[in-house]
């Protein structure tokens, strides 16, 4: 909880930019309307999405939303981590008995937390002002899944601090995951309408099934019998990913302990 | 010495070099630069000790080893009685690390907020976290401006708050680097009246590294001189200097050490 007070106050100690963040989703989302209006009533993009209801607008809104949950889990470790050590508090921190995987972990708890504030606006303006329905959704299994995505992003984002931690700048696990992800991941534009190869490969990143998971469930109220397979699809990545990332950054703080470049930026 | 609360045995720390794209032909060659070189120390409980030498002379290293920011290359260390290699997270819950530097508070938090926040680190149960930042800040002269954000603070005020916030966990270890760095006359001597009467009085530990000789002949029971990572000399201040100073009895040690290595 310190960490989050800690940041909740500096966040509002800048009260004009903390403002401006939810004024930008306001007009990132009038924006996407434009654009579904565009394109939503034209017969193929009705067919390509018409496993979610058939709407481009409800089918964006979630991808953009839940899409700054990868930013935050990829990023927000590496660039909390040189954040303190630019600030120059990381020193500090550490000669604390807190560790420093309590630290690196808790000094996100703020950004995940705005994120979900952040992103339930995004909902909430879909909902309020652009006609979105999520009255048959089902929350339970979206929530689940929501849990799974954050663990599973966290996990690469902390193999991503590793490498920050060891070379300070140039992460390229963040860059590669972001843009692939991006790419194949179907925030924008449903996987249906890559080339098969494309879409195998989409199936090897996380976003891929929580996004598939989360607009089921949100838009079309599937349940878990629906999304179960993107529920254990990310089960196992994080399996998979979270102890890894774990040993990376053990080994990386190790070394920048041996090298004396803990604060080094 | 009947309590100690330090001991190092042949403490040493190496950093390796890499030589990378700064030289194309053996880009990964290794240099080895020997920082702090086979250091034996002892401390006592409630001594306060100077750690002299001129810059680069491996003070920081030293104190930010016994501090667990730097993983030694060698020799062992006990930190009251626990080993600092591997008893990192018990040594942390007995020491304090005051440096000069400004930069490790949030600027935009008040200082009141920002002993709360460390606070929380220390592990300080928050039933008696209020009433120990409000202790703290009484014994700094603090309490007045502790609602104004750090970033309004004058040097000598910041230099409070890094002395408030060592002060919270009630450690056994002040470790202070080159702590009157920046201050004026009578911040300085206000924190040496701290040292010699509140912290080192109260039975703490205080080490205090430095350039200032002055400083060190005023406020330390004993000194170890520090020259190219190697301890030249350590003992009570008065015992080392005899009718010399210490910037004369100093000026010898460096110069003498110097010959020696041009001889070797």
């Amino acid at each position: 909880m310190a960490f989050l007070k800690k940041d909740f106050l500096m966040e509002v100690s800048y009260r004009f930019s903390f403002v401006l963040q939810f004024a930008s989703i306001f007009f990132s989302v009038v924006m996407f309307y434009f654009v579904a209006k565009l394109l939503g009533e034209a017969p193929s993009v009705q067919k390509s999405l018409s496993e979610y209801g058939g709407n481009y607008f409800s089918f964006v809104l979630i991808g953009i939303a839940f899409s700054n949950f990868l930013s935050v889990g990829l990023g927000s470790f590496s660039t909390n981590i040189r954040s303190e050590q630019m600030i120059g508090t990381l020193e500090a921190m550490l000669v604390t008995p807190t560790t420093l995987s309590n630290i690196v972990l808790s000094s996100s708890q703020w950004s995940f937390a705005f994120t979900s504030l952040r992103v339930g606006v995004y909902l909430l303006i879909g909902g309020f002002f652009f006609g979105v329905s999520f009255t048959g959704a089902a929350v339970l299994p979206a929530l689940l899944a929501l849990v799974l995505t954050v663990v599973a992003f966290s996990s690469l984002g902390i193999i991503s601090a590793s490498f920050i931690m060891i070379f300070k700048r140039g992460d390229p696990i963040a860059f590669a995951i972001t843009t692939s992800s991006t790419l194949l991941g179907g925030v924008y534009y449903p996987i249906s309408i890559l080339p098969g190869w494309l879409q195998s490969l989409s199936y090897l990143f996380p976003i891929t099934y929580s996004l598939h998971a989360i607009r089921l469930s949100l838009l079309q109220g599937g349940g878990f019998s629906e999304v179960g397979g993107d529920l254990l699809a990310l089960v196992i990545f994080s399996c998979i990913t979270l102890p890894i990332s774990l040993v990376c950054f053990r080994l990386a703080v190790a070394r920048a302990k041996r090298d004396g470049s803990l604060a080094h930026y | 010495m009947t309590d100690v609360v330090l001991e190092t045995h042949n403490l040493t720390k190496q950093f390796i070099r890499r030589k990378g794209l700064s030289s194309p032909r053996n880009p990964f060659g290794k240099t080895v630069f020997t920082a702090v070189k086979g250091i034996d120390l002892t401390v006592g409980r409630g001594e306060v000790f100077g750690l002299l030498g001129p810059n680069g002379a491996g003070k920081t290293t030293l104190t930010k080893m016994l501090c667990t920011l730097l993983l030694p290359s060698a020799g062992s260390a006990k930190v009251c009685g626990y080993d600092l290699a591997r008893q990192q997270g018990k040594v942390k819950s007995k020491i304090a690390l005051i440096s000069s530097e400004e930069r490790s508070f949030y600027w935009r938090l008040t200082g009141r907020q920002n002993l709360d926040f460390f606070a929380a680190l220390h592990g300080i149960s928050k039933q008696i976290t209020r009433q120990r930042i409000e202790e703290v800040l009484e014994i700094v002269d603090m309490t007045e401006a502790a609602g104004r954000r750090f970033q309004e603070y004058s040097t000598g005020m910041k230099q409070r708050m890094g002395l408030a916030r060592g002060l919270l966990a009630d450690p056994e270890i002040f470790f202070m680097d080159e702590p009157t760095k920046g201050l004026d006359p009578i911040a300085t001597w206000h924190l040496h009246d701290f040292i010699r009467n509140r912290l080192a009085e109260a039975g703490k530990t205080v080490i205090v590294a430095t350039h200032h000789l002055a400083e060190a002949e005023q406020i330390c029971d004993r000194v170890g001189i520090m020259y190219a990572g190697e301890m030249r000399a350590s003992g009570p201040v008065k015992e080392l200097i005899g009718d010399s100073t210490l910037s004369d009895f100093f000026r010898d040690l460096v110069e003498q050490t110097m010959v020696e290595r041009a001889g070797n």
